[in-house]
């Protein structure tokens, strides 16, 4: 395995592959929430009937 | 007869606190009192801040047990070296939270990764004043402004820095009012500050079920050494948001959050004795916290002036220091900035979204720390 060297250097590789794979991930969550609303053409959930059930 | 009170009083004397109090004490003392006056006078986030203060005040007067085996407050330390506390935390905070404004307002997660970027310099500038890599690691987690992710980071890279990085990370947390406004203020201009933002879509019940179970699943699958603290988040919420357990969600974001947020901040408060606490390394790593908020405010706040470049609909780009994390206290922030501009803005459900994306976003950034630097 890679390791990050124990350097300023390695602190600065750390940051920039944290910083922009975060980016990058949490733009695919985003894509994911962007798609969720889709879900709702398939099926629907009765809210008033989970209310009813619920303790 | 003068000699044989002088030695009784001397024994007496040594039995009280008294005779091993220092001005480090008294110090200590002071922050303490300083806290629990923010919290009752100023009202600055006295969840928090009381039982740090308050706790603090206790462990430094010289003669308390609380701290050692068999006193409540070493329990207290326990669970939260054990990590059983942070994950029971999010839990509640899952249980407590809409996550509506994230579903509803996709584009805004980006903020909640460039409000980050405070981790980062934080982390750098650790390592250029002499921390290791692992150390820098875990006081860059500080900007990520997640209590109990910085815990959880900091037991995995540095253990023995966790009294310093807890105490760092929720003490800017409850004075983000103090420090986030400034920074802000800085970075946009009046007209800006003064933007309106449209109504946010209404999220569906199915797709408030749907989000904690994908959430769940994927961090598990691509960032296990985060999952448990995601996972119980998303628990909590799932709790919440199939409406069938009701009592469930009261319980873990009532009763279990209450006790939780109890143990965790008199065990961060007792941490602060003096005689560990008043060191070089301390002030170094409460000076960059400083910075990595500072930073990730600023950046959160740049990202959202970046995205308006490319928006037809432009955002308020208060809303982007939300995307630091620290829910709700960041969204409050960013809120309260924009209705002191202009009174008929009311940003709170907004910068919600960015807020709750802050959350996954120092969850991101720790994972990918910890799979970096080689840690499970």
């Amino acid at each position: 395995m890679i390791s990050i060297p124990n350097t300023i250097e390695g602190a600065f590789v750390l940051s920039i592959i944290d910083f922009l794979l975060s980016f990058f991930i949490i733009s695919g969550i985003g894509v994911i929430l962007a798609l969720l609303p889709l879900v709702n053409r398939f099926w629907k959930i009765d809210e008033a009937k989970l209310r009813r059930g619920g303790h | 007869m003068i000699d044989q009170l002088s030695a009784f009083s001397k024994i007496l004397l040594g039995q009280t606190g008294l005779g091993h109090f220092w001005w480090g004490n008294l110090l200590m003392i002071i922050v303490g009192t300083g806290m629990v006056f923010l919290a009752i006078v100023k009202r600055f986030e006295p969840f928090l801040l009381l039982g740090i203060g308050f706790s603090c005040i206790v462990v430094n007067i010289p003669g308390s047990d609380l701290i050692l085996p068999g006193g409540l407050f070493h329990y207290a330390q326990q669970g939260v070296a054990l990590l059983i506390v942070p994950p029971l935390i999010f839990l509640g905070v899952g249980a407590m939270t809409d996550f509506g404004p994230m579903i509803a307002s996709p584009k805004l997660v980006l903020l909640g990764a460039g409000a980050h970027l405070g981790i980062f310099v934080a982390l750098i500038l650790a390592k250029m004043i002499g921390f290791s890599i692992t150390e820098s690691g875990a006081i860059g987690i500080i900007g990520g402004a997640d209590g109990p992710m910085a815990i959880f980071v900091t037991m995995k890279l540095a253990p023995h820095l966790l009294p310093q990085v807890s105490v760092a990370a929720y003490s800017y947390m409850a004075l983000m009012p103090m420090i986030q406004p400034p920074v802000m203020r800085l970075l946009t201009t009046k007209a800006e500050r003064q933007i309106s933002m449209g109504k946010i879509r209404e999220v569906s019940r199915l797709e408030k079920v749907l989000f904690p179970i994908v959430i769940a699943s994927l961090v598990n699958l691509f960032f296990p050494p985060v999952a448990p603290l995601v996972t119980m988040l998303m628990l909590g919420n799932l709790l919440r948001e199939s409406l069938v357990v009701g009592h469930l969600a009261e319980t873990a974001g009532g009763s279990v959050l209450g006790v939780m947020t109890l143990i965790l901040t008199t065990a961060i408060g007792s941490t602060m004795r003096a005689d560990t606490f008043l060191t070089v390394q301390t002030l170094e790593i409460v000076g960059l916290g400083l910075i990595a908020f500072v930073f990730g405010t600023g950046s959160g706040v740049v990202t959202a002036k970046i995205m308006n470049l490319f928006l037809k609909e432009k955002i308020n780009p208060l809303i982007g220091s939300a995307g630091i994390a620290s829910v709700p206290i960041a969204a409050r922030v960013s809120h309260i900035v924009a209705h002191q501009e202009n009174p008929k803005n009311y940003l709170i459900y907004h910068a919600m979204g960015p807020n709750l994306a802050g959350v996954f976003g120092t969850a991101i950034s720790g994972g990918i720390l910890l799979a970096l630097l080689g840690m499970k």
